[in-house]
């Protein structure tokens, strides 16, 4: 069973890594890892789900310039509104910090299963489960603002 | 002689992506063909000439492994290399992509260093 600190510090490290090699982004972790986010404004949320031996969800949640910074970034061209082009990367986003946390969680592969990303935004809403689950949410600075990747994992 | 390629991702941008990556990396390649799960892929094989198959795994309609044992019984496209990039790499998985035919695997997220690295040899 792997502890959540061991979970963050690889977390921190996968998701610097997908910034700086794939999004060509520099971020830096923002203080320590928070335990509660409260309502989510004017943002876009990708996220994915894991079954199996261990059951929860990934999710990152982005304010809207930040994510349309990242699929600028990402495709190359200037993003200016939230489209399905931004709702792919930051899809895609989720889907390869599922996939490593996946990895942290089972070296092997065969007993958790990963589920296709999806996204949700709008002006305000709350992301939270109705298990009971152990939850951390690490906060990164990007340069047009503040992003969070949170892990809920059932106990 | 440039091989022609085919991408196969769910997401468009992932395909966005690694495609820029082959340019970057410097690759030798000729017609870049894209589809969006193995079902496509089948499609595109049927119909295009392409040398070399790089393909995600986890996606909807026909996912990467299901694809590569359709294609592994169909004779005329069957021996045409698939090589998988994804976030799957847990060693159950990509041994059974290997045990249908997959002749390698690169994980995501990847620089086009790493691409260089690992599809080089088969360009």
């Amino acid at each position: 069973m792997n502890s959540f600190a061991e979970i963050n510090d690889k977390l921190i490290e996968s998701t610097i890594e997908i910034f700086t090699g794939m999004v060509m982004m520099e971020i830096s972790v923002l203080g320590e890892p928070l335990t509660e986010l409260g309502s989510l404004k004017k943002s876009i949320t990708g996220m994915v789900g894991l079954a199996g031996t261990r059951k929860g969800v990934l999710a990152v949640h982005f304010p809207r310039q930040v994510a349309l910074d990242v699929t600028s970034n990402f495709l190359g061209l200037e993003v200016s509104e939230v489209n399905e082009d931004v709702q792919d990367a930051i899809g895609e986003i989720a889907n390869m910090l599922g996939g490593n946390l996946k990895t942290i969680l089972s070296d092997r592969g065969r007993d958790i299963q990963l589920s296709l990303p999806s996204t949700i935004s709008g002006d305000e809403y709350s992301f939270s489960s109705q298990a009971e689950v152990d939850q951390v949410i690490l906060p990164f600075q990007a340069p047009s603002g503040v992003f969070y990747v949170e892990v809920e994992l059932e106990h | 002689m440039a091989k022609n390629v085919l991408l196969v991702d769910d997401s468009s941008t992932m395909r966005k992506i690694i495609s820029r990556s082959l340019r970057q990396a410097g690759l030798d390649f000729g017609e870049i063909y894209e589809a969006g799960d193995g079902q496509e892929a089948l499609a595109v094989l049927e119909k295009e000439s392409v040398d070399i198959v790089l393909s995600d795994i986890n996606m909807p309609n026909m996912n990467g492994i299901e694809f590569l044992r359709e294609k592994a019984n169909r004779p005329g496209i069957k021996d045409i290399p698939v090589f998988m990039i994804s976030t799957e790499t847990g060693d159950d998985i990509i041994g059974e992509a290997k045990s249908l035919g997959a002749v390698g695997a690169l994980k995501k997220p990847f620089t086009p260093d790493k691409v260089n690295e690992v599809l080089g040899p088969l360009m």
